[in-house]
């Protein structure tokens, strides 16, 4: 077989994979982004303590009860009129984790916390996205004191860097947030 | 046609690609800690062997053998992410759970060496025989690895309990190791070591 056929038989096999890739992606890209958008709707809706919300129903539920979305460095969305939910974005062990916590009118009560995660270990780092450790957040006091805001939950056993990874993030996250949250006060 | 149905039941017992030819280890471990992911990951790697085998034995006659290994790679790579963006715009959870793991399909020793060792040869229908066959086997041994590990390691099935709440009051816990890869690693070797002496005996 010659030069000139193997070249011209790996372009045209090429060209008709990037032809079908391209199709592919364009066919479905409106329904991963509809995923997306509803699995960010379905966090910020859990965060301010609204649990009955799936992936079905929550472009209802969100037009219903989100009031208002502020946008810029300092992200925000009001859910009721009263409780206000922050986006947060840290470091995990393997990737970035980020998450959605609550906080009620009061600016201290916790209404409620989401966490997801890239590529943390399943079973250890990914537990941090199984209710049973998002629901210990619900109902915590926030401590706001000499510019901090300290906030005590169990870690995961066996996922140590991960729980710090979180500890920071939502440390980090609220004390940008400490002025707003203290005129709540 | 005792050949043809062989081709499928071969790769799940006495040709077992992860058991008996060692091949895909390294997504075995990785996928196995539950039960759901597993069995979607095992369909994956079967639609992309059966594909991938059907594609390259059509293909066979007019592929240069100097670039066949770059040709077979083309073609695995397009099926594989073909299902991860299919994955990732119907079953969005369960693609979010294998993360990384179909994209590393593509790596996946069982696809290229059943493209290499029966496709390059053979008739279309029977590579994709092939290719079920061997996809079948190699999802076997994720499914009996993850239904060890979910029970004991989580004390669920598909994410629903099992194990009595009873038995955690007397003061049993879930074994934490078995979430961890070294225990997929132990339990493949202990099906490996009930699967030889059978085989030996043969």
């Amino acid at each position: 077989m010659s030069d000139r056929y193997i070249f011209r038989y790996i372009i045209i096999l090429v060209a008709i994979v990037s032809v079908l890739l391209s199709a592919a992606a364009m066919w479905l890209q409106p329904y991963q982004h509809r995923n997306q958008e509803n699995e960010k709707r379905v966090s910020i809706l859990k965060a301010a303590g609204i649990t009955e919300v799936n992936s079905d129903n929550v472009e209802q539920l969100f037009k219903q009860h989100c009031t208002s979305v502020v946008g810029g460095e300092l992200p925000m969305y009001t859910i009721d009129n009263q409780i206000t939910v922050i986006p947060m974005k840290g470091n995990g062990l393997w990737g970035p984790i980020w998450g959605y916590i609550g906080i009620a009118a009061d600016g201290k009560t916790v209404t409620g916390a989401v966490f997801d995660h890239k590529s943390e270990t399943p079973g250890l780092g990914a537990e941090i996205t199984t209710d049973y450790y998002q629901s210990q957040y619900k109902g915590k006091q926030l401590q706001l004191n000499n510019n901090n805001v300290s906030l005590e939950v169990d870690a995961i056993t066996g996922a140590t860097r991960t729980s710090v990874g979180i500890e920071k993030m939502i440390d980090q996250t609220l004390k940008l947030y400490l002025p707003y949250l203290e005129g709540n006060e | 046609m005792s050949k043809t149905i062989n081709l499928i039941t071969a790769p799940l017992s006495k040709a077992n690609p992860v058991t008996v030819l060692i091949l895909g280890i390294c997504s075995a471990l990785a996928v196995t800690a539950k039960l759901k992911p597993a069995i979607v990951m095992a369909l994956s790697v079967t639609v992309v062997t059966a594909l991938s085998n059907l594609i390259i034995s059509l293909l066979r006659k007019g592929i240069p053998s100097k670039i066949r290994i770059i040709v077979q790679l083309i073609v695995v790579a397009t099926l594989v992410i073909l299902v991860d963006q299919f994955l990732k715009a119907f079953m969005y959870d369960v693609s979010k759970q294998l993360s990384v793991f179909v994209g590393l399909i593509i790596t996946n020793c069982i696809v290229m060496g059943r493209l290499e060792a029966f496709a390059m040869g053979h008739k279309p229908l029977e590579s994709l025989l092939d290719g079920i066959g061997n996809g079948l086997g190699y999802g076997s041994i994720l499914v009996i690895v993850a239904f060890f590990r979910e029970l004991f390691g989580s004390g669920t099935l598909l994410g629903y309990q099992v194990i009595p709440q009873g038995l955690y009051d007397f003061g049993y816990i879930n074994n934490g190791l078995m979430i961890l890869p070294p225990m997929a690693l132990i339990i493949i070797g202990i099906i490996i070591w009930l699967q030889k002496p059978e085989e030996d005996s043969k």
